[in-house]
C-alpha cells in the first residue's frame, strides 16, 4: 500500500518535471496570434512610416526616392510647426486639467461623508461612453453665438466669448470638450488606487497629528505614485492622437489654430495625395510622443508594471 | 461631541453640494442634446433660451429616418453593430490568449515579447494611419468590413490588462487540472476563460465603446456610402447638408444609446475590471 503510493507520487513528479519545459512552450501557442497581427498591422505599418517618409507618392505615380527632402521641408513649414505646437497646447493643458480634477474627484469621493457614491460617480462617468461625434455635435450648438455656453457666460460676466471663432479662444473651446469627456475614465482610475491604500497608513497619520493636507501629501499622493504615472502617461499618449473634436467641430480652424497634428496628417494624405509628406509628419508624431514617455517613465521610474 | 457632529454634517452638506453640481454639469450636455432635439429648428437657437421646447416636436426623429435620401441613417448603425461586434470579439479573443500565454507560462523570451507588445500603446492609431490604410488597400481589404474590423481589434491595452489579470490568479486550478490529465487548451478555455469572466467583460464595454466612437479610420478606408460607419454617417450629415440642428441632435442621441445600454448592464464590471486588472498599477 504505501509503496503504492510511492510509486503513483514518483510517477507524478516524473511525468511532471519531464514536462515542465516541454509545457512551457505552449505559451507561444497562445501568444502567436496576438505577435503575428501585432507585427503585422502595427509595428510593420511603423516601420513603413519611416520608409515612406524619405518618397514622394501620390498613391497612383510610382513612389520617388527623395532622400531628406521631405524632413528639410517638414522644418521649414510653419504649417507643420504651428500644428506640432497646438498639439502640445492641446495635450498639455488637457492632461494636466483631466488629472487634477480626476484626482480631486477620485479624493471626494473617497471621503465616508457622502453616499449614493455609485450614482453620482456615473453622472461624471456618462461623458466617457457618449459617442465622440456626438458630443462634437452638441457642444458646437452650445457655442453659438446664442448657444447655452455664452449665454452663460454673457450673464454671469457679461463678456460675449467667441467659442469657435477665435484664434485664441478655439483651443480652449476644444480643450474644455476632451477634458469634460475623459474626466469621468481617468477619476475611475484614481479610486481604484485609492481603494488599494491600506487604512492604516491613515490611521498612524491621524495619531501624528497630520491633517488632511498632510495626510494627503505625505500618504495619498506617495502611495499613488504609479497610478499617477500611468494615467499621466496614457492620458499623455490619447491627448496627443486627439483627431475626432478638432474634425467634427472647426476642422482646424480658425486660422488654423485647432490644426493638431492628427488632422494635419490625415489632410496632408488624404487631401492633398503627399502621402510621403504625411508619413514624415507621422514620424515626427511617433518620436515626440516616444520621448515624451520614455522622459516621464524615467521620472517617475515606476514599477507599474509587476511580475 | 455634538459640535463635532454638526462640524461632520456642514462638511457633509458642503461635499453633496459642490459634487451634486459637478455631477450637473458632466451630465448636462446630454440632456441639453435630447431636450434640444425635441425642439423645433426655430426655437433651438431663439432667444431668450427655454429650458424645455415651447412647442415638443418629435418629427425630427422620424426625419432623419426618412427626409434625407443620401444619409442612410439604418445602414450606418448597421454597419457600425457589424464592426463593433466582430472587433470586440477578435479584441478579446486577441487579449485573453496572448494575457493567459504571458502570464500562466515561463518560455524564453516572455519578457521581451511582452516588452514589445506593451510598447505598441506606445504607437498612436494616427502615427500609423497612413502606412496602415496602404498597407490594408494593397491587401484588397479597402472598404470591407474586414478592413475595418482588423486593425480595429488590436490593442495593447486589453493584452497588458488580461496579463495582469491572469497574472494575479493563483496557478492552484490549473496545476489540479494538469494533474488530472487536461491538455492546456481545454484549461484555458474550462479553467482559464472562466475565471475571468469580470475581466472580459470591462474588457467588452472599453473596447465597443471605443470602436463605436471611431471616425478617422472609417473616414480614410471607407469610399462608397453604403459601408460608411455611424460617427463617419453623423460628421457628414453635419458638415455636409446644412442640416436642422434638432435632426443633428436626434441622429446624435440614438448614436449615444446603444453603448448607454451596454454601460448600464455592465457598469459593474467596468470599475470592477479597473480595479483587478491591476491597470492602475
Amino acid at each position: 500500500m504505501a509503496g503504492d503510493v510511492r510509486f503513483i507520487k514518483g510517477e507524478l513528479m516524473r511525468k511532471v518535471s519531464y514536462s515542465v519545459t516541454r509545457l512551457q512552450r505552449h505559451g507561444y501557442v497562445f501568444i502567436l496570434p496576438t505577435l503575428i497581427f501585432f507585427s503585422v498591422f502595427l509595428i510593420y505599418p511603423m516601420i513603413s512610416a519611416f520608409r515612406l517618409s524619405f518618397c514622394e507618392w501620390n498613391l497612383l505615380s510610382p513612389k520617388v526616392f527623395v532622400g531628406l527632402k521631405n524632413i528639410k521641408t517638414m522644418l521649414h513649414d510653419t504649417r507643420v510647426i504651428n500644428s506640432f505646437w497646438r498639439t502640445i497646447h492641446f495635450s498639455g493643458i488637457s492632461v494636466a486639467a483631466i488629472n487634477l480634477l480626476a484626482f480631486a474627484f477620485a479624493i471626494m469621493f473617497s471621503s465616508r461623508l457622502i453616499r449614493w457614491k455609485n450614482f453620482l460617480q456615473s453622472m461624471i462617468f456618462l461623458p466617457v461612453i457618449l459617442s465622440i461625434v456626438a458630443v462634437g455635435v452638441v457642444w458646437e450648438y452650445m457655442y453659438q453665438t446664442t448657444g447655452l455656453i455664452t449665454i452663460i457666460f454673457r450673464r454671469l460676466f457679461g463678456v460675449t466669448i467667441p467659442w469657435l471663432v477665435n484664434t485664441r479662444v478655439t483651443p480652449y473651446a476644444m480643450i474644455i470638450i476632451y477634458v469634460w469627456k475623459a474626466v469621468g475614465y481617468y477619476m475611475v482610475i484614481y479610486i481604484a488606487g485609492l481603494l488599494d491604500i491600506p487604512d492604516s497608513l491613515y490611521e498612524a497619520a491621524r495619531i501624528d497629528g497630520a491633517g488632511f493636507w498632510g495626510q494627503l501629501l505625505y500618504i495619498t499622493i506617495p502611495s499613488l505614485r504609479n497610478t499617477i504615472t500611468l494615467a499621466v502617461v496614457s492620458c499623455v499618449i490619447f491627448s496627443f492622437g486627439q483627431f475626432t473634436i478638432q474634425y467634427v467641430i472647426t476642422k482646424g480652424g480658425p486660422s488654423r489654430s485647432t490644426e493638431i497634428l492628427a488632422l494635419l496628417i490625415f489632410r496632408q494624405a488624404f487631401e492633398f495625395s503627399r502621402f510621403g509628406y504625411s508619413a514624415v509628419i507621422s514620424v515626427l508624431f511617433f518620436l515626440s510622443l516616444l520621448i515624451f514617455s520614455l522622459i516621464q517613465l524615467r521620472l517617475f521610474k515606476s514599477g507599474a508594471i509587476q511580475g | 461631541m455634538v459640535s463635532y457632529r454638526s462640524k461632520e454634517n456642514i462638511q457633509r452638506i458642503i461635499l453633496y453640494v459642490v459634487i451634486g453640481a459637478i455631477g450637473f454639469a458632466f451630465v448636462f450636455p446630454f440632456f441639453w442634446m435630447i431636450i434640444s432635439s425635441l425642439k423645433l429648428n426655430k426655437d433651438v437657437l431663439s432667444l431668450p433660451i427655454r429650458f424645455f421646447p415651447p412647442k415638443w416636436n418629435w418629427r425630427s426623429y422620424r426625419n432623419v429616418f426618412f427626409e434625407f435620401p443620401d444619409f442612410d441613417f439604418p445602414r450606418y448603425i448597421f454597419n457600425s453593430f457589424i464592426v463593433a461586434v466582430f472587433a470586440v470579439l477578435l479584441c478579446l479573443f486577441f487579449s485573453a490568449t496572448s494575457g493567459y500565454g504571458f502570464a500562466k507560462y515561463k518560455f524564453k523570451g516572455n519578457n521581451l515579447l511582452f516588452t514589445i507588445v506593451l510598447s505598441t500603446i506606445m504607437i498612436s492609431f494616427e502615427a500609423i494611419v497612413v502606412p496602415l490604410f496602404i498597407l490594408v488597400r494593397r491587401m484588397g481589404m479597402q472598404n470591407s468590413y474586414l478592413g475595418l474590423i482588423i486593425p480595429e481589434s488590436l490593442t495593447a491595452f486589453g493584452v497588458f490588462m488580461m496579463r495582469q489579470f491572469f497574472y494575479a490568479v493563483p496557478n492552484d486550478f490549473i496545476e489540479a487540472a494538469r494533474i488530472d490529465g487536461a491538455n492546456e487548451y481545454a484549461i484555458f478555455v474550462r479553467i482559464g476563460i472562466p475565471m475571468a469572466k469580470t475581466a472580459l467583460l470591462a474588457l467588452v464595454i472599453f473596447h465597443a465603446q471605443w470602436v463605436w466612437n471611431l471616425l478617422l479610420w472609417p473616414l480614410i478606408l471607407i469610399s462608397t456610402p453604403e459601408m460608411r460607419t455611424l460617427p463617419q454617417g453623423i460628421a457628414l450629415f453635419k458638415g455636409g447638408y446644412n442640416t436642422p440642428y434638432p435632426e443633428q441632435l436626434a441622429v446624435s442621441v440614438i448614436a449615444c444609446i446603444p453603448i448607454l445600454i451596454l454601460y448600464i448592464f455592465l457598469s459593474k464590471y467596468f470599475v470592477q475590471g479597473i480595479t483587478m486588472s491591476g491597470l492602475k498599477g
